[in-house]
Formats: C-alpha cells, sequence, structure tokens
C-alpha cells in the first residue's frame, strides 16, 4: 500500500497531528515553567530574608557567586593590560582550564564583553589550546607586541 | 592439501563477495571522514571500524557473526536492542549540558519543539513510501538528529532497521556543516542573519538545580515512554548541578559515555553486514533521513521567522537551524554562518539553547511515537 491511502489506512494524520501538538504543547509549558523560575525563586528568597533577616554565611565558595575582583573604572584597552586584570581569575581557576570556566568567572565579575575579550586573547596566543576544548594561560611578556582590543 | 583447500574455502577471501566489499569502502569511508576530515570523529570511528568488522566474511555457525546468537558481537549488541547505551550515552549528555542559556531565555526552547516537526513529516513521507506503521516511526525520529534516540525507537520497534538507520542518523549529523548552511542561507535574508542576540541574563545556581527535576517531572508525565532516555538524560543534569556529586558527574561525562559510545559505534557498525544492510529498504531509509533532516532544519528556522512577527525584540532566525538536536554541530554551525556575516555577533549561547531543548524535543518525540505505535 502506498500514497495518501497508506498514510490513512495507518492512521498517519492522526498521528502526525497529535504528536506535533503534544510535542509542541509540553515544551510550551516547560519553557513557560522555567521562565517564571527565577521570579518564584526570587519571592521565596525575599521571604526567607524577611523572615531570617540574618544573612547566610555558610556558601561553599562564597566568591564564585558574586563580584570579587575591583575593576579599574576606566578600562583599558591594550590587551596586555587586560591580560594583566584577568590574570588573578586565572589563578583561581588552575593551570588548565576549559574556555567557558574563564568566560562564566570574568562574566560573574563584570568583566566587559568576556567573549570579544577571550577571542582576542586566543588571537594573540595568550590563550593556548591544549586540546580537548582545554586551555593554558600564556601571560604576555613587555616585549610581545599584540594588538588593542576593545574589551 | 584437502586440508588446506578446505581451509582455503572458510578464509574471507573466498567466502567475501560484492556486497562486504561495498560495505568495506563505506567504513572506509567513515574513517576517512572522521579521522581525515574530522567530521564528527568520537561517532564516525568506532562506526566505521565496526563497519570493517562486520563485513569480514566468515564461515556461518561459528558464532561469529553479530547476528548468531552466542558470539562476543551479539552480546556486545545487546545493549543496542535493549536501548541501554543509549540511555547511559543520554546519562553522559546530561552531565555534559549547561542549561543557563535556556534557562535565561526559555522561549529560544520552542525553536527546539519546531524543529520536530521533521520527524512528522517523515512519518508521513514513510508510511506513504509503503514502510509498516513501526518502521516509518523509527524513520522519522532521524529528522531529530539525535543518533541514541534513533537506535532507542528503532531497538523498539523496528530492530531490524537498527544497522540503516543507525548509519543514516549518524552521516546526517556528521554531515551537517553541508546540509545545514545551504538551507540557512536558503530561507534567510542577510538583514535576517545580521540580527545580533542580547547578552543572556546570569542563571543563579538555584535554577539551574531545580531545572533538571522539573523538566523530568513534567516531560516524563506527559510522555512516560521517554523515561529511559530523559529520566538519565535529567539525572545526569541533577549530578552535574546539584554540587555534591561532581565525581559522579565527572565519571558519567567522560568513563562512562566514552565506553557507552565507543561499544555503540562499534555494534552498530558491526551490524551491517552487507546482506542485512545493502536492500532497497535501506536506500529508501537513507532518502526519507535526509528530507527529514532537510526539514527538521527548515521549520525551526521558518517557525523563528513567524516568532519574529510576534516579538518586540528579534531573535536570529538562525538559531532555529539549532532547534535539531545535533549537539553540539548544529549550534557550531549557527554561529558559524552568523559570523560569516558579521563576526562580531556571537550565536554560540543562544543556538545552546535551542540545541538542548531539540534534544528533549526529540526524546519526548520518541516516546510519543513509540506510545503510539504499542497497539499496533
Amino acid at each position: 500500500m502506498y500514497g495518501l491511502h497508506a498514510i490513512a489506512v495507518h492512521n498517519g494524520w492522526a498521528m502526525a497531528l497529535a504528536g506535533a501538538l503534544i510535542v509542541f504543547s509540553g515544551l510550551v509549558v516547560l519553557s513557560f515553567v522555567i521562565s517564571q523560575l527565577h521570579k518564584v525563586l526570587t519571592f521565596f528568597e525575599k521571604k526567607t530574608v524577611y523572615m531570617e533577616p540574618e544573612p547566610e554565611t555558610s556558601d561553599i565558595e562564597p566568591h564564585k557567586d558574586k563580584p570579587w575582583l575591583l575593576l579599574p573604572k576606566q578600562f583599558p584597552e591594550d590587551i596586555k593590560e587586560i591580560a594583566r586584570l584577568y590574570k588573578p581569575l586565572v589563578e583561581e581557576i588552575g593551570e588548565t582550564f576549559y574556555l567557558s570556566e574563564l568566560y562564566e568567572m570574568s562574566r560573574k565579575n563584570d568583566f566587559p564583553h568576556p567573549h570579544i575579550t577571550l577571542t582576542a586573547f586566543r588571537e594573540s596566543k595568550i590563550l593556548i589550546p591544549d586540546g580537548d576544548g582545554v586551555f593554558t594561560w600564556n601571560p604576555p611578556t613587555e616585549n610581545d607586541d599584540n594588538e588593542n582590543v576593545e574589551g | 592439501m584437502e586440508l588446506f583447500f578446505q581451509f582455503l574455502s572458510n578464509t574471507g577471501y573466498y567466502l567475501a563477495e560484492y556486497r562486504n566489499v561495498i560495505m568495506i569502502v563505506v567504513g572506509s569511508l567513515f574513517l576517512y571522514l572522521g579521522s581525515a576530515k574530522h567530521y564528527e570523529p568520537l561517532l564516525l570511528i568506532p562506526i566505521g571500524f565496526g563497519i570493517l568488522v562486520g563485513n569480514v566474511p566468515f564461515f556461518k555457525g561459528f558464532g561469529l557473526g553479530i547476528y548468531e546468537s552466542n558470539s562476543v558481537l551479539h552480546y556486545l549488541y545487546f545493549g543496542v536492542v535493549t536501548g541501554l547505551y543509549p540511555s547511559i550515552v543520554f546519562l553522559g549528555l546530561g552531565a555534559m549540558t549547561d542549561f543557563s542559556s535556556l534557562l535565561a531565555r526559555p522561549v529560544l526552547m520552542l525553536l527546539g519543539a519546531a524543529a520536530q516537526m521533521g520527524i512528522f513529516f517523515t512519518l508521513l513521507g514513510a508510511l506513504a513510501l509503503g514502510f509498516l506503521p513501526k518502521e516509518a516511526g523509527s524513520i522519522a525520529i532521524i529528522g531529530g538528529a539525535d543518533g541514541p534516540t534513533s537506535i532507542f525507537l528503532t531497538a523498539k520497534l523496528a530492530p531490524h532497521l537498527i544497522g540503516p538507520i543507525a548509519i543514516a542518523a549518524y552521516s546526517y549529523m556528521a554531515l551537517i556543516p553541508v546540509i545545514q548552511p545551504p538551507i540557512m542561507r536558503l530561507l534567510t535574508s542577510r538583514k535576517e542573519r545580521l540580527i545580533r542576540m542580547p547578552e543572556l541574563r546570569e542563571v543563579s545556581k538555584k535554577e539551574r538545580v531545580i531545572f533538571p527535576a522539573v523538566g523530568v517531572l513534567l516531560c516524563c508525565f506527559l510522555a512516560p515512554a521517554s523515561i529511559p532516555l530523559l529520566g538519565t538524560f535529567f539525572f545526569g543534569n541533577f549530578l552535574k548541578e546539584c554540587g555534591v556529586t561532581d565525581r559522579l558527574a565527572q565519571t558519567a561525562r567522560t568513563a562512562i559515555i566514552d565506553t557507552a559510545t565507543i561499544l555503540l559505534g562499534l555494534t552498530v557498525g558491526a551490524s551491517t553486514q552487507g546482506d542485512v544492510f545493502l536492500t532497497g529498504k535501506s536506500v529508501g531509509i537513507f532518502l526519507l533521513g535526509a528530507v527529514a533532516f532537510s526539514i527538521a532544519t527548515a521549520s525551526g528556522i521558518i517557525f523563528a521567522k513567524i516568532m519574529n512577527l510576534c516579538l518586540k525584540e528579534k531573535i536570529n532566525p538562525l538559531l532555529g537551524a539549532a532547534g535539531v538536536s545535533a549537539v553540539p554541530g548544529s549550534a557550531r554551525e549557527v554561529h558559524l554562518v552568523g559570523q560569516s556575516e558579521d563576526p562580531e555577533n556571537y550565536l554560540l549561547m543562544h543556538a545552546m539553547a535551542c540545541n538542548s531543548s531539540g534534544v528533549i524535543g526529540s526524546a519526548i518525540c520518541a516516546g510519543i511515537l513509540w506510545s503510539f505505535m504499542v497497539g499496533l
């Protein structure tokens, strides 16, 4: 059996339509729920703060979730200068690291445009790929002739 | 002398037929694409080598072939036909996946849903071409562009088609850089490709911890047949995010997923014995697979364009192509196509959001199709 007749006999139209609607509605519901998740959490956190005014002090690694570096008001444009600002982050995450770790940490510390900066670091060989997505830090020396980057 | 001739008649050289030779050429092509061209090497190399192993001709009845009940390959193949390996691969995938971008921009999940339309269009196409409903369901899932999901569903519905469906699914995943960019360019204008996405908000740790629990409940209540895939997927993600099981998450995303991938690839490759694999049905499966994959890509892009009619803050329609669940290949391709127009346009994180919702979507589709076909 072939063609539209085969589709009709095997209930194909109903299966395709129902399947598409179910998967779509499922993901719409999930999407709606997760879009409200942070609002619900904020609501409960406010309530908790109201009930227990003492701040939490038992975070395992408190500085990882909030800024812990003081950045200059005027962010430098020279890549060597920017690399110097990134150095404490690299020291924090270890000798070899995934780019996403450095990216996350720079975002948490409010570094401007971390995507562009990390790309510039790679192009300037300050970030050296070690394979398997792992990178090492190659700090620029004074003699390096690196190009400027808008950080 | 008679012993010598008898030995000769049992060698692969004597028993070889043209179908073995064709499959050995296909296996070699996979090895070449994986090792020299770096097209999905972690998948194509185990599968390619498996095709070589599976197509060495042998004397039937020695317990050597993958379809002979007492052979070593048959025991390893058990993980494929029961859906065990795909389930383990999903555990590792969950432990690798970072849902932050999806949690930051949940609306992108709709693109993952839209890209699943390829599955249902292909279901109709396969039925129209004369495939039985269970076979059509297994072929349709190739449109999800997810190898483990395709293998899982085929193992449940049409185990005799595992070889061609797995090879088609993984081939198209490897060919993402060839298949997707022309469709993306065809369906979008340059102006649309230049749309920049805003930086994503920061997602709290609590959100990331709660999401897998919410996700598994919502998705598996809707399609309980997807528990073997989504149950392990969200469990792996919970291990990663809860912060107290780093060792387990690390093992899941390295040793466990690597072991499952090796065994899955090798045995799926070995299941493509020429006499079983080279049939008219396989050709139909390959054609329908290409159609499924292309429709999935196109429907994601078109849906993104439709969303733009209603949204104040426009989204780059290229992201729709990442709604298929080929992680991270399609997200990378979206990013590259975006950057070819504007080198400072960073779409990767947004594309990963669509990609991870595509994984969830295709697993739900597998569950839905399985439950539709149970009574047939």
